[in-house]
């Protein structure tokens, strides 16, 4: 059908295992909608209107995937710049739900900074795949560096935390694939290590000693070695004088940017719903449109941040060890195209659409568990919402359109 | 060319297929926990019920007076609640609640809308039900699925001042106001929260935080068992002690009774507000929610505008009490002798000018030297000299005196006043359309654009009687004490105006004569104004100083269109000043 241009046969294995698996994923995406509908085939229902945004993003996919690579590599820049300019424009449109997140178009909404995360990782493997590109050199992280905190910072402010977390998540997987020094990423990872390390004096003297044996172990200059050492030492003391030096409502306030719903009444009993809920599906579950947790409406937000639980309330724990292969085979195909993909650019990129796939499975899977506190960020192919699976299949097309010969 | 080589190599794919395993892996695990290990714990728990959880609330923090009387008090009532997915038949229940309670049926309908935020929680419906309504529904409670009652904390306000503007009050939360609150005090729609003076400024303070109770339900929303050892209790709102000494307070409310106006009497050395009264007033109590709709529309329609606190919110041309800038700027710039004498026959035309200004004497104070113009308020005095200065010189310092700013004092929506500059001028009258001459004349009687707000008068007056270095205004007792920016003037500046205004209150012909107290051991300073103003009569103003047992006191008397400061303001001063020195008397000797 749509795969014939594809000449590799290795990769074009790939691109039918990665199209395979998605429709697994919907499939269970479209059980658990219609298990949790009260009326699935009203026009209002999760089900039916997800249905209606798998035809529009599958249009959608369509198109992307006939883009040539080159307009696209040639335009990154434009890209970017533009995707950064609709995600100022809610700044100056009238708030939406009490953040500016949103561009109002009257029958629905879009959320700019879906399409950000990927104009972020186009931009980037456009720098990095530069063959002039010094790679082993520290300052290669600058660029992409800059570029990603420009993103994130515009879409903390609005505030969204759990996307601002996404944009950042592809910078190591690209630098390590761009073959820049184990020290590069080191030096990147350092610095939150040590503001984390900081509360604690005994793990903070060890991170210390650890940061100190990795610094002798690294070639580099050895003035820049100790700056940066010193740095990040002056940084970790510093962490916790300028906490405390806070006042208490300040710091209330960063813990409740951190952690939005501080309410017991709120995030809390939703998490202990959900664990209930999984933890009573058992291995089997307890059937399809059984859960009597999900149908007694004791889970929250069923439809998207919570779709896992209902899963795994009625489906068991088989039911998510096959939601988890799939995300397996989902990012393994990635990593495979990847790899084997004869353009550098290209390779890139679909590195970064691995990463941020993986950080949304992660991330939502971790909240329904009880591992991450609450941040409301939806499973790929599997929540209902249209802004999301817009983007998610544009991603596709773009693998595919990347996998051309 | 765009095709270039890829790189990557098979060590950095391996690495990235491990963290690949490494998430997924750690996420099974904690499922297969959860799902297969914990299992029973949780089906159990599932099966045959299910935890809600439950608010709890504990009660707001109490207002005191300065001396530990209890001004603000909660008192328990009885509200109802509606839990919507337990609801049966929402409009059958609806109408028969309507019978029983005395609230419309389309009443409840629109409580209902308006604070509902989701099926699973109960949403208020009625409040302040009596103890014969609980029993009656209590009786009929298998009629009522979904319908509980609660108790609840409401305010209730001491008999003797339940109308000071300071206190506030509190109100409903709406669902729609809720996202912009503060999120770590966790409001729901239909709770109370301070809306108003201290009830909102200290609002964190006050109020309460909340608690949660763990029960176990079953399939039905029966409670089954009670999970106390989750529960985390609620704890009270902190009791806020205020520098109001309610005595006095009334003592100057009950004075401005049928008048319109503001008083206040503060402790120059600290900054503690001691009185504050705003008049017309409004009993708090119509916040508690059974205030009828007409006795709301009449409140709100008031021409008195009963709602305002014009201690703080009011803005007023200030009269002639600036006249102490003019005097200032005179005495530091040596532009006058102060002994010098000038004429006052009741008329003055400025130079090249056939206009003619009047001062409030007709027939003129005669020979007039600095102290008789600040102690007669003699107006001609100060047309002339004022026009030995300049615009710049007398807005700078009408500022640094905390015009045009706020003062600061720990209420919310405090105005700022205006003392017009050269910019305004410009913007509001055009390049050519006025003249500095011209405006220094109505500025030095604090006239023109000038408007500030009873409580910037008092932290004038309170510079002056402190010398220039006087405490923050407030009006919570245990805020830390802390101090508006000095102003520095030479000693023999602060000696003419303490002089002019003892002399105001003490001297022959002073215009605040009414003022003066039968007790020679207090000097009570003072200075009238009347304010012209286009709304009819003037505002009668009178602030002053006294100093009693090693403590400065300062006052404010402002009555709105009241008339002269001398005649109006000065009298009501002057009793309020007695009550106070008679009352500390015999507290002193008890």
């Amino acid at each position: 059908m749509f795969l014939e241009q594809f000449s590799s046969g290795a990769t074009k294995d790939s691109l039918v295992r990665l199209f395979l698996v998605i429709i697994g994923l919907i499939l269970f995406s479209l059980l658990t909608l219609y298990s949790i509908s009260d009326n699935p085939l009203s026009f209002n229902s999760a089900f039916f209107r997800q249905c209606v945004f798998l035809i529009l993003s599958f249009l959608a996919f369509l198109i992307v995937r006939n883009i040539k690579i080159k307009t696209i590599h040639d335009n990154s820049t434009l890209i970017f710049i533009v995707a950064i300019i609709f995600c100022i424009i809610p700044f100056f449109l009238p708030r939406v739900e009490y953040t500016y997140r949103w561009i109002d178009f009257g029958l629905f909404y879009i959320q700019p900074s879906e399409y950000l995360k990927c104009a972020t990782v186009i931009v980037i493997a456009k720098y990095l795949s530069n063959h002039q590109l010094e790679v082993k050199d520290s300052s290669i992280i600058l660029v992409p560096g800059i570029l990603t905190l420009i993103s994130a910072f515009i879409v903390l402010n609005q505030p969204d935390l759990g996307t601002t977390v996404i944009i950042c998540a592809p910078l190591i997987p690209m630098l390590l694939w761009a073959g820049v020094s184990n020290f590069v990423i080191f030096l990147i990872i350092a610095p939150v290590i040590t503001v984390l390390a900081a509360s604690n004096i005994v793990v903070f003297t060890v991170w210390a000693l650890i940061m100190f044996i990795i610094f002798l172990i690294f070639q580099a200059n050895i003035i820049t070695k100790s700056v940066l050492y010193f740095a990040n030492i002056f940084t970790g003391l510093l962490t916790p004088f300028l906490w405390n030096n806070l006042a208490e409502y300040q710091k209330q306030r960063i813990l409740t940017f951190l952690n939005p719903d501080l309410d017991p009444m709120g995030s809390a009993y939703h998490i202990i719903q959900s664990i209930t809920a999984i933890g009573s599906g058992g291995f089997f579950g307890k059937g399809w449109g059984e859960g009597s947790q999900t149908q007694l409406k004791f889970l929250p937000v069923q439809e998207s941040d919570f779709i896992l639980s209902v899963l795994a309330e009625e489906l068991g724990f088989l039911g998510i060890f096959f939601i988890m292969i799939l995300c397996f085979l989902l990012i393994k195909t990635l990593l495979d195209i990847a790899f084997r993909s004869s353009d550098y650019f290209a390779s890139l990129v679909i590195i970064g659409i691995a990463s941020i796939l993986l950080s949304h499975i992660f991330i939502n899977s971790a909240m329904t568990i009880g591992l991450m506190p609450v941040k409301g960020l939806p499973m790929p192919f599997i929540s209902a919402g249209g802004s999301f699976l817009l983007s998610c299949f544009i991603m596709i097309g773009l693998v595919f359109s990347f996998s051309k010969n | 060319m765009l095709k270039i080589e890829n790189k990557a190599d098979i060590f950095h794919y391996r690495a990235l297929l491990f963290l690949l395993c490494l998430a997924l892996f750690s996420l099974l695990s904690r499922y297969f926990y959860l799902q297969v290990i914990d299992y029973d714990r949780h089906f159990s728990k599932s099966r045959i019920n299910s935890v809600k959880a439950l608010t709890t609330y504990a009660p707001r923090g109490l207002i005191l007076d300065r001396h530990g009387e209890i001004l603000v008090d909660n008192y328990p009532t009885y509200i109802l609640t509606v839990t919507p997915y337990e609801l049966r038949d929402q409009e059958e229940q609806f109408v028969k609640l309507a019978s029983i309670i005395d609230v419309d049926f389309e009443e409840l309908n629109r409580r209902y809308k308006k604070y509902n935020r989701g099926r699973f929680l109960p949403t208020v419906i009625a409040k302040n039900l009596t103890f014969e309504q609980i029993s009656q529904i209590e009786e009929m409670r298998l009629e009522f699925p979904g319908i509980q009652y609660d108790r609840s904390d409401e305010r209730i306000y001491s008999s003797l001042l339940n109308d000071a503007h300071f206190l506030g009050y509190l109100r409903e939360v709406d669902r729609d106001v809720v996202p912009t609150l503060d999120k770590s005090l966790l409001y729901r729609a239909g709770e109370l929260m301070g809306w108003q003076g201290v009830e909102k400024q200290y609002e964190r303070e006050l109020r309460f935080s909340k608690g949660v109770d763990y029960i176990e339900v079953d399939t039905y929303g029966r409670e089954i068992f009670r999970l106390d050892q989750d529960n985390i209790p609620a704890f009270p709102g902190e009791d806020l002690s205020l520098t109001i000494d309610s005595n006095l307070q009334q003592y100057c409310r009950n004075i401005l009774q049928d008048k319109k106006g503001s008083v206040l009497v503060s402790n120059v050395d600290t900054g503690e507000i001691l009185s504050m009264v705003s008049s017309p007033s409004y009993d708090l109590s119509v916040y508690r929610g059974t205030t009828s709709q007409t006795e709301w529309d009449s409140l709100l329609s008031d021409q008195d505008n009963p709602l305002l606190n014009r201690s703080i919110g009011g803005l007023y041309p200030a009269g002639s009490k600036l006249k102490l800038i003019t005097v200032i700027n005179l005495i530091e710039d040596s532009l006058l002798d102060p002994l010098d004498n000038l004429l006052c026959t009741g008329i003055y035309s400025p130079p090249g000018s056939s206009s003619e200004f009047r001062c409030w004497n007709e027939n003129g104070h005669g020979l007039v030297d600095l102290n008789k113009a600040i102690a007669q308020s003699c107006n001609i005095y100060f047309y002339e000299t004022v026009q030995l200065t300049s615009l710049k010189k007398w807005t700078d310092t009408a500022k640094k005196f905390g015009f045009n700013t706020l003062t600061g004092i720990d209420l919310p929506n405090e105005k700022d006043g205006l003392i017009p500059d050269k910019e305004f001028y410009v913007k509001n009258y055009g390049r050519w359309g006025w003249s500095e001459r011209g405006v220094l004349l109505n500025l030095t009687l604090g006239q023109g654009d000038i408007l500030i707000t009873p409580v910037q008068a008092l932290r004038f007056v309170n510079h002056i009687a402190s010398r220039g270095d006087t405490a923050q205004l407030r009006l919570n007792l245990s805020k830390e004490l802390s101090y508006y920016d000095k102003i520095i003037y030479q000693d023999k500046i602060w000696n003419h105006i303490w002089d002019g205004m003892f002399d105001v209150v003490n001297g022959d012909q002073g215009s605040g004569w009414r003022a003066k107290i039968n007790d020679s051991d207090i000097k009570l300073f003072g200075k009238t104004s009347t304010a012209e103003n286009p709304h009819g009569e003037p505002h009668a103003w009178f602030i002053g100083f006294f100093e009693m047992q090693d403590t400065t006191y300062s006052i404010v008397v402002m009555i709105e269109n009241g008339g002269g400061g001398g005649a109006i303001a000065s009298p009501i001063a002057g009793d309020i000043v007695s009550y106070y020195v008679n009352s500390s008397k015999s507290f002193v000797e008890n």
